[in-house]
């Protein structure tokens, strides 16, 4: 809600599918590669060319659908999306209108501790456009084929979406589901996994706004941003007495601001019909089920898992699994390890030195077996828990061993009571006055003398050892 | 029957073809026998047919997922009108 104004959101997510080859040719689809060096006679749509279905594609899609709990048409069919642009060269898209491979489907979020449902409408396969560079030359556009023809999945959510941030999350649990199945590798800035994003407003209880549709999102930033901006803006025209162009609009992501790209008297008429170059994509129940009895397991499963294993709460559980490589990370780490404290040392120490350096977790500068070893010296009682920070600190930095830091540094913890009480006298002959205090009924110094010990041993006092040393020498 | 000039010249913006003023009436009086024959297909009774994409009973054929490399940038752009770098150069789009 803003401002009494209820948001509907559906969204549209493009996801490229990860595959070697093209979905109707047998071009690499390599991201970086040189301009139009990826490009076959059919991608470059040479007269007599005809496409051939790429196998490895359609199971892509048919895993996709299974992973979000929809259903996998046995009969689908690909028409042509006709429209005349410079990236492609076809003159149409090959595409899903009808008969989508894949139809009614769900996924569940959870947004502060709430879980909602949202409706998948259909997911179809399509090609990709080639791509137009537009900045190289003050009068030329550019274009290289080598996008072209790649697979995509269009996924149609229902517009069971209220607000910018049940969008965002829904974009990311997809993302997730695809990166444990593995069929789209999920790089939103590469722009395999991109969002348009349908926007309306309404007064609760009255019928729906006219949308728009905001094209070609590759962020969760950018998505949220354009949705909030897009809201406002409806709001204030509506307010303000005006009526809404059903349109297609684009995120500037310099301003912040949507603007028109063409509104819908514009519109393309896309004249969709049956691709006679194609038959029909039959799939049978028995693919279908061998297909099924490879799906890993998902991250709501294990998220489910984690939190009856590990005893996780629901959050730390869904920040663990969301990417599927920290999952692994993180079983790695507590086999025979207390969970509470892998869990703070993955979620906090870990994450704030990745996102710090903006690595992902498989280019984690402290390796599972490195962070265990820490783990278990923070268990034996040998380093404490903020000596352990500081080692923490040098193996990211330098990338040694727990072991090899603490042996170097002298940091094993000191817990030989006669070293300790040394540590405690030297303490109370410096502070008599305090001592006295202490004596007189002022408690509160007993930090105090926590503190200085600490001081003195560089850090390296055994904490719970040196508490009672200290209770019984002051109250004596 | 004629195509109406309307929709012929919707047809062509969506082409980007341009239609002269002087062809509309000629080219509309052959869309329209176009249409007009394919009209008679709607008296055919289909009441009892399943809609059809494809007139032959037989479903795709499917090839494995390898990727060759078939073609350098130089042959693909052979026959481009104009070409830039290892680009296809059109004139400026702006949307």
């Amino acid at each position: 809600m803003i401002n009494g104004w209820e948001l509907v959101i559906g969204i549209e997510i493009h996801a490229q599918v990860k595959s070697n080859s093209k979905l109707f040719s047998s071009s690499s689809t390599d991201f970086g590669s040189g301009p139009n060096s990826q490009v076959s006679l059919v991608d470059a749509a040479m007269p007599g060319m005809l496409p051939v279905i790429n196998k490895f594609c359609v199971e892509q899609a048919v895993r996709s659908g299974i992973g979000l709990n929809a259903k996998i048409n046995n009969k689908s069919i690909f028409d042509r999306k006709n429209y005349f642009y410079q990236d492609l060269p076809q003159g149409y898209q090959i595409s899903q209108f009808k008969d989508p491979i894949v139809g009614n489907g769900f996924i569940d979020i959870v947004l502060d501790d709430q879980t909602k449902r949202i409706g998948i409408e259909r997911l179809h396969l399509e090609q990709d456009a080639g791509k137009s560079l537009h900045d190289q030359d003050p009068n030329l556009t550019f274009v290289d084929l080598n996008r072209s023809g790649i697979a995509l999945m269009e996924i149609v959510s229902k517009p069971d979406m209220s607000s910018a941030d049940e969008a965002v999350e829904y974009v990311k649990k997809v993302r997730s589901i695809l990166r444990y199945l593995d069929t789209c590798d999920g790089n939103m800035e590469q722009g395999s996994l991109r969002a348009d994003v349908n926007v309306s407003v309404n007064k609760p209880g009255n019928e729906l706004g006219t949308r728009c549709e905001i094209k070609n999102l590759n962020s969760f930033k950018y998505i949220h941003s354009a949705i909030i901006y897009e809201a406002k803006r409806q709001i204030k025209l509506i307010e303000s007495g005006e009526s809404i162009n059903q349109e297609t609009r684009l995120y500037n992501i310099d301003t912040g601001e949507t603007h028109s790209m063409r509104s819908k008297e514009d519109a393309h008429d896309y004249r969709y019909f049956p691709d006679p170059d194609l038959l029909p994509l039959e799939i049978e129940n028995k693919w279908i089920e061998e297909i099924k009895s490879t799906i890993p397991e998902l991250p709501d499963q294990k998220k489910n898992r984690f939190i009856k294993d590990y005893n996780l709460n629901e959050y730390d559980a869904g920040v663990i699994v969301s990417d599927k490589a920290t999952s692994d990370y993180y079983e790695k780490v507590v086999k025979n390890r207390s969970p509470k404290l892998v869990t703070t040392w993955v979620t906090s120490e870990l994450f704030s030195v990745l996102n710090k350096k903006n690595l992902s977790i498989d280019e984690s500068p402290v390796a599972y077996d490195k962070l265990g070893e820490l783990i278990d010296n923070i268990e034996s009682g040998k380093v404490s828990n903020r000596l352990a920070k500081d080692i923490f600190e040098e193996m990211c930095e330098m990338g040694k061993s727990p072991g090899e830091i603490i042996a170097e540094k002298g940091l094993s913890q000191i817990s030989d009571e006669g070293e300790l009480e040394k540590l405690v006298n030297d303490v109370l002959i410096a502070n008599p006055k305090n001592v006295e205090k202490y004596k007189n009924g002022k408690d509160k110094l007993f930090g105090f003398f926590v503190g200085e010990a600490m001081k003195l041993s560089k850090g390296k006092a055994n904490p719970k050892l040196l508490n009672e040393l200290l209770k019984s020498k002051l109250n004596t | 029957m004629e195509f109406d000039k309307d929709s012929l010249l919707k047809l062509g913006k969506l082409s980007k073809i341009k239609i002269d003023d002087d062809k509309l009436s000629s080219l509309s009086a052959d869309l329209g026998s176009i249409l007009k024959f394919i009209d008679r297909l709607q008296s055919i009774e289909t009441d009892n047919v399943d809609p059809t994409s494809n007139s032959l009973d037989q479903s795709l054929v499917m090839r494995d997922d390898i990727a060759l490399d078939e073609n350098s940038a130089t042959e693909i752009l052979e026959n481009a009108p104009d070409k830039e770098l290892d680009f296809f150069s059109v004139p400026k789009v702006i949307e």
